[in-house]
């Protein structure tokens, strides 16, 4: 054989290489990542046949039905017999809310991708989903923040159990899909209607930060709640003047914070320095969105490191300066404070059951972080008892049971005050954690706080406490 | 009595267009045709079957493989087409009848397919002002400038016809210079390089070619002619170090072109990551990939749809839809098919006693095996995915008709460069 003709079958096989590539690449797509890209969410062939399968319904934590399923006349719809009050858990359409957080666990994905599924399994039906939340405390939180805008978390103090996740003003989302005149209206309300403030709204959080100053202060051993501060009424810093709304004169930590004194929780935080402040922001997961199937944003903060002067720190440490919070990490926050400095992470299900009536994933506790001591927890949570006791918080006290809270009144570029107030109850024995802040509507106390003490309430009494 | 050879063939074609109607048959129960339709899909293996016997005439001493297995490629193909398409398939069959009266045509016109050598620059001339006018005067058709029409007459990918031209010329100008290309050698940096004067007018088609595909955003085409000449260079000399030289500046050229224009970078985004815009630029891989899943081993079966979703799914994209369908079994039968093709045309390459018919083999196997590996390795996003036609398979009149061209040339290479034909014989008639 000539010298080109073995050039030539070198050539040919390069290409034979080439064939062989392409068929060990199609056996990859079509075999080994078919199941994948079969329950994509891009593939409106998955999209055509998950409409076959029955979705499960969402339930609430005594089983009634927040997501309903009924038989319409184009393939399975979806019903919500509780309507507004859910309306950021269940979402509007498939594309929204735990319908497409949950997605994959209603349609039972994974279990009908093989073509033959619908003759062995039977008609093919997804997995019901058993949430943590109380639909009656979703009602009641609904009714308070009535025309008003802000959200109320409601955590379970050592379960991390979501309990409540409500945002104000909700829609009813039965309706709005309805035509497409009420689509637009919903879409271009000045009010945002569809923004999950729980998860998505983004505050200064004003004073109820201080607890998290406090708590990294006596954290380091700083401080303690009875080291004493002289408040003039302001303080100069870096060129810049924080204030008071009065001279507070001479007051311990505990009563700072009773009182919630700007200039003392300024003085703290240069006490505690920037790189440790961001260090405990992070220990707290302050910053970070929700870990839950439902959109979330992640809070900001300003830069505490490379700044010069320490008027951001100071500012930060009050709650304002950079800071912008969701009042889910707020709640997360007073979780870990109200639990010994354990923070669990939260959780939205508690069970996902199929067709046939097994569970077959149930929530279980898992501890998030140990932020601060247990003892600097206590400390804090004896402050927060003195606040609703004789300081800013005492519109949320409750007959016979001990609250701990904050107020915060979160001064923000578009008007009034926001009103901010977090909470946990029984003081020694923590169940219940609320927070809620209701937007422009002014001091902590004046209506986030008796919001918290109706939610409290209710939530001590579903929990047996009263 | 029929010789051997012609029965095997004969054979092998009747079992092509048993398969093909039997298919066609499962197609007209679940498109709900009338059954005496599936005599469409027989038409286009009968113009392989009538085109066999017609070569037969003139000379019986070719190879007795490719028209068997383009038959079936193109049948399987027809039979995806026409539920896709039922206006694309019926013109589909007139190109295809067109296209193997052609084949003969040029096998009967060809006496001796070692003549063509002289019609290298020709051939090279003529390639250029076809993709000159491309660009002066191309119409726009999706993004991409591929089209040459006189209007109301007739309208064409100059793309295509392009190819067989650079084929015969790059084919015909290194056998000339074969001897020249690797003796008459100097170094360049560690490189064994041939000298400038001989290299020249090659380096200078290539780069003229890959310009202004490049220009005419037709990446495919680029491609395409770049791995045609980095073979044929290694075909030339003989020398590794020309292809790796030659992938390096490909590399290179890559990353420039990633850089330097933004509908590359956004091929090979969409590559890397479909998922970032799954709607628009992604949508068409991913479309391809959901089909192939869809698939899985054994398919969905015929006439179940699936190309509604796939862009191009009737050109570009028509091997998505059969893998749909037939599962990852049949498209590995279609690849297996298109390797065996190429396997056929590198072996009538290497088999030739004349060095222009050889590298004039080679070359077109080359561009078979090249072309299908782009598109397919683009369906499958083992490469990014540029528009290019799988031959036979997807529809298009100057891609069937330019293959049957090809078909041709390689079966008239199969003729006279064998060792029963030594130059000058006269073909009996």
């Amino acid at each position: 054989m000539n010298e080109l003709a073995r050039a030539i079958r070198r050539v040919a096989l390069v290409a034979a290489v080439g064939f062989a590539v392409l068929c060990v690449y199609l056996s990859w797509w079509q075999v080994l990542r078919a199941p994948a890209l079969r329950a994509d969410e891009h593939n409106s062939r998955a999209r055509d046949r998950l409409r076959t399968i029955e979705p499960g319904e969402v339930l609430d934590a005594d089983g009634e039905v927040l997501l309903g399923v009924e038989r319409g006349r184009e393939g399975w719809e979806r019903t919500y017999p509780a309507g507004r009050y859910v309306a950021h858990l269940t979402g509007y359409n498939d594309r929204s809310g735990l319908q497409r957080g949950l997605r994959d666990a209603l349609l039972g994905v994974g279990r009908y991708e093989k073509p033959w599924a619908e003759f062995i399994e039977g008609p093919l039906r997804g997995n019901d989903v058993k949430l943590t939340v109380d639909l009656d405390a979703q009602q009641l939180a609904t009714r308070l923040l009535r025309g008003r805008r802000g959200a109320v978390v409601a955590l379970g103090a050592q379960t991390g159990a979501i309990l409540a996740l409500v945002s104000a003003p909700a829609y009813d989302p039965a309706r709005i899909l309805d035509s497409e005149w009420d689509y637009r209206l919903f879409q271009e309300d000045p009010e945002l209607p569809e923004l999950d403030r729980a998860l998505q709204g983004l505050y200064p959080p004003g004073s109820v930060l201080k607890v998290m100053t406090a708590a990294i202060a006596l954290d380091l051993d700083r401080v303690e709640p009875d080291t004493t501060f002289e408040c003039a009424g302001s303080y100069e810093i870096g060129g810049a003047k924080i204030t008071c709304p009065r001279a507070h004169g001479k007051v311990t930590l505990a009563e700072a914070l009773a009182v919630s004194c700007n200039t003392t929780f300024a003085r703290l935080g240069e006490y505690v320095g920037g790189d440790e402040f961001i260090d405990y922001v992070q220990r707290f997961e302050l910053l970070e969105p929700a870990h839950i199937p439902l959109p979330a944003l992640p809070g900001k903060i300003g830069d505490l490191g490379r700044q010069s002067d320490g008027v951001l720190l100071a500012e930060t440490a009050f709650g304002q300066g950079e800071t912008l919070v969701t009042p889910f990490a707020i709640a997360r926050l007073t979780q870990a404070l109200a639990n010994g400095g354990t923070m669990i992470e939260p959780y939205l299900v508690s069970e996902v059951t199929s067709p046939a009536g097994h569970v077959v994933a149930s929530a279980r506790e898992r501890v998030a972080g140990q932020p601060v001591s247990a003892g600097t927890a206590a400390q804090v949570a004896g402050m927060m008892v003195g606040v609703v006791e004789e300081g800013t918080g005492q519109v949320a006290a409750l007959r016979g049971i001990e609250v701990a809270g904050k107020t915060g009144s979160a001064e923000n570029p578009h008007g009034e005050a926001h009103s901010w107030f977090t909470a946990f109850a029984p003081a020694d024995r923590p169940e219940v954690v609320v927070t809620c802040v209701v937007e422009n509507a002014g001091a902590g106390s004046e209506a986030a706080a008796p919001i918290v003490r109706e939610m409290l309430t209710h939530l001590l009494r579903r929990a047996g406490v009263r | 009595m029929i010789p051997r050879s012609q029965r095997t063939e004969l054979a092998l074609l009747l079992f092509a267009a048993a398969l093909v109607g039997f298919g066609a048959a499962l197609v007209c129960l679940g498109m709900g045709f009338p059954v005496w339709r599936v005599t469409r899909a027989l038409a286009v293996v009968g113009a392989f079957i009538a085109g066999a016997m017609m070569l037969d005439l003139a000379d019986p001493r070719r190879d007795r493989w490719l028209l068997p297995i383009m038959a079936a490629i193109s049948g399987v193909g027809f039979l995806l087409l026409w539920q896709l398409d039922g206006g694309s398939a019926s013109r589909q069959i007139v190109w295809m009848i067109t296209g193997a009266g052609i084949m003969v045509a040029v096998y009967y016109l060809i006496e001796d397919v070692r003549d063509l050598a002289r019609l290298k620059y020709t051939s090279g001339v003529l390639a250029l002002v076809l993709v000159g006018l491309t660009l002066a005067f191309g119409v726009e058709k999706g993004g991409a400038r591929l089209w040459l029409a006189i209007p109301g007459v007739i309208m064409f990918q100059p793309t295509e016809p392009v190819k067989v031209l650079m084929c015969i010329f790059l084919a015909g100008y290194v056998a000339d210079r074969r001897e020249l290309l690797r003796e008459d050698t100097h170094r360049v940096a560690g490189f064994q390089m041939p000298r400038a004067r001989h290299i020249a007018p090659l380096l200078l088609m290539v780069i003229f070619a890959l310009t202004i595909f490049v220009g005419q955003r037709d990446l495919g085409a680029a491609v395409l002619f770049f791995g045609l000449f980095v073979a044929m260079a290694y075909l030339a000399t003989g020398r590794k170090s020309y292809s790796i030289l030659a992938l390096v500046l490909f590399a290179g050229g890559a990353v420039g072109a990633y850089h330097a224009f933004p509908h590359v970078a956004a091929r090979v985004d969409m590559w890397l990551n479909p998922w970032a815009d799954p709607e628009n630029r992604g949508y068409q891989i991913l479309q391809s990939m959901f089909a192939l899943a869809e698939g899985g081993l054994v398919g969905t079966g015929f006439a179940t749809g699936g190309g509604d979703t796939i862009p191009a799914a009737t050109t570009d994209l028509i091997f998505a839809v059969g893998a749909q369908q037939f599962g990852l079994l049949g498209a590995v039968a279609i690849v297996v098919l298109y390797a065996l093709a190429a396997h056929r045309s590198f072996s009538i390459a290497w088999r030739a006693t004349d060095n222009f018919g050889a590298l004039l083999a080679a070359a077109l196997a080359v561009v078979f095996s090249l072309q299908t590996l782009v598109i397919l390795g683009g369906v499958t996003r083992l490469i990014p995915l540029t528009g290019i036609t799988l031959p036979f398979m997807s529809y298009g009149g100057t891609s069937v008709i330019v293959n049957f061209i090809a078909l041709a040339l390689l079966l008239a290479i199969s003729r006279d460069c064998t060792p029963h034909r030594p130059p000058g014989e006269v073909l009996p008639r």
